[in-house]
């Protein structure tokens, strides 16, 4: 019972640990941002994720430059307030830092749009917690699966992802704007999703 | 254990985080309670992480750097703690808590039939309504359509209709034209948390009357 005690002390202290196959670089930046306060990586983080934070931004909305580097602003800080909550072995650095790009964006046009509601998008977003089920930790080794097999899907699926996600379009905006029948668009994505080896529950 | 999940289409869309904000609610509710659309979620937003870090960067000012550097000292939000001790696989997930604010006992109920009471909750979603059903022990809700889709998650108890048997955590969606008459699990009220982009319309014709009463009340 101690010794387990103690494996999981050894596990969230020492993240690069034999089982921790997420050593890259990134991963590593937030680990010292968040245990060392380490400014020094923060700005190496910066400096990589914010251009493609403004590039998120700034894709396919008409967010104004201004805007958009407000929303660098605004997940950078969050990055550097969240950073002792992440986990290596649970979570890409990719993963972790689009979801709160992704949540500032909705919370922002949502902001810019005068829409008024007592949910912020992080209100609504997961948070995996230390201790998931089997189910959970199983399916998330599929993360770095995705990873790999995103450079072998068709053109014409990974452009759709592309509107869906960069672009914060739902299915059926995307067939308006690809003028596509929205059941084409729904069965790429499908595959899309299959091919990526995604793991769902049978509906 | 739950058995009905939502499709690949609602979770991918809830990934990439373009789901209306009361059906987005609805989902995150139902992750609340199931592990397996949990870790497919995960995965889903993995595609997001990938999909970004091969976006074209756009160039940004070192000003942009030094005034965030100048903010770093901010005290952080007392929310991001919270976060942090959430406890899952609570009786009610935290999010709907945090609408609630007390108690279902609390809430505002309105009957609409003899078994069927509703109270509605206010997520700012204009275009849909957020509200929790209660449904008397064995009662039934009379058969009824949508004009549009219709979200379900059960809370508390459960009900059956005609395609299935559902119990806390499960999730259900139907479209505009599936008509159902769900009814309550013997000996247990059953609570769910229905979002409705259009009204409820009994068909059957000793319900009719009711239809004008049932207005849509999005917000």
């Amino acid at each position: 019972m101690m010794d387990d005690k103690k494996q999981v002390e050894q596990r969230k202290t020492s993240w690069s640990a034999p089982t921790g196959r997420r050593t890259d670089e990134w991963s590593e930046c937030l680990v010292l941002i968040g245990k060392t306060n380490d400014r020094a990586a923060f700005t190496r983080f910066f400096r990589h994720f914010g251009p493609l934070i403004k590039a998120f931004a700034l894709a396919g909305s008409s967010l104004s430059q201004t805007h958009a580097d407000e929303l660098v602003q605004e997940v950078m800080l969050k990055v550097w307030q969240k950073a002792d909550g992440f986990n290596p072995e649970k979570a890409a650095a990719s993963t972790w830092i689009y979801t709160i790009a992704r949540n500032c964006r909705t919370d922002m046009f949502r902001r810019l749009q005068k829409f008024d509601t007592p949910l912020a998008a992080d209100d609504l977003s997961i948070e995996l917690e230390d201790e998931e089920p089997f189910a959970v930790l199983h399916t998330r080794r599929g993360a770095a699966r995705v990873k790999a097999l995103m450079g072998q899907l068709p053109p014409d699926q990974a452009q759709i992802l592309a509107k869906v996600y960069m672009e914060g379009k739902s299915h059926s905006e995307a067939a308006a704007e690809l003028d596509l029948p929205l059941g084409t668009v729904k069965s790429r994505v499908r595959l899309a999703i299959q091919k990526l080896q995604v793991q769902m529950a049978r509906v | 254990m739950i058995k009905h999940h939502p499709s690949a289409d609602i979770l991918i869309d809830f990934a990439a985080g373009t789901l209306p904000v009361a059906q987005a609610a609805c989902v995150s509710a139902h992750l609340n309670y199931c592990d397996c659309c949990r870790g497919s979620t995960e995965q889903l937003q993995s595609i997001g992480g990938v999909l970004m870090e091969q976006l074209v960067p756009v160039a940004v000012s070192e000003s942009v750097l030094d005034s965030i550097l100048a903010r770093l000292d901010e005290p952080v939000p007392l929310s991001f703690i919270q976060q942090r001790v959430r406890h899952r696989r609570v009786d009610l997930p935290g999010l709907l808590n945090r609408i609630i604010n007390g108690d279902f006992s609390q809430l505002a109920w309105k009957r609409v039939t003899r078994s069927l009471s509703v109270s509605h909750l206010q997520t700012g979603d204009d275009q849909r309504e957020f509200a929790l059903y209660r449904i008397a022990a064995g009662g039934n809700i009379p058969n009824h359509r949508h004009g549009g889709a219709e979200m379900t998650l059960v809370l508390e108890g459960g009900f059956s209709d005609e395609l299935g048997t559902y119990h806390p955590g499960d999730f259900v969606f139907r479209d505009a034209s599936d008509v159902h008459a769900p009814t309550a699990i013997d000996g247990e009220e059953c609570i769910c948390l229905a979002v409705l982009d259009a009204p409820l319309q009994f068909t059957s014709w000793q319900y009719r009357w009711l239809n004008p009463f049932l207005q849509l009340q999005a917000g």
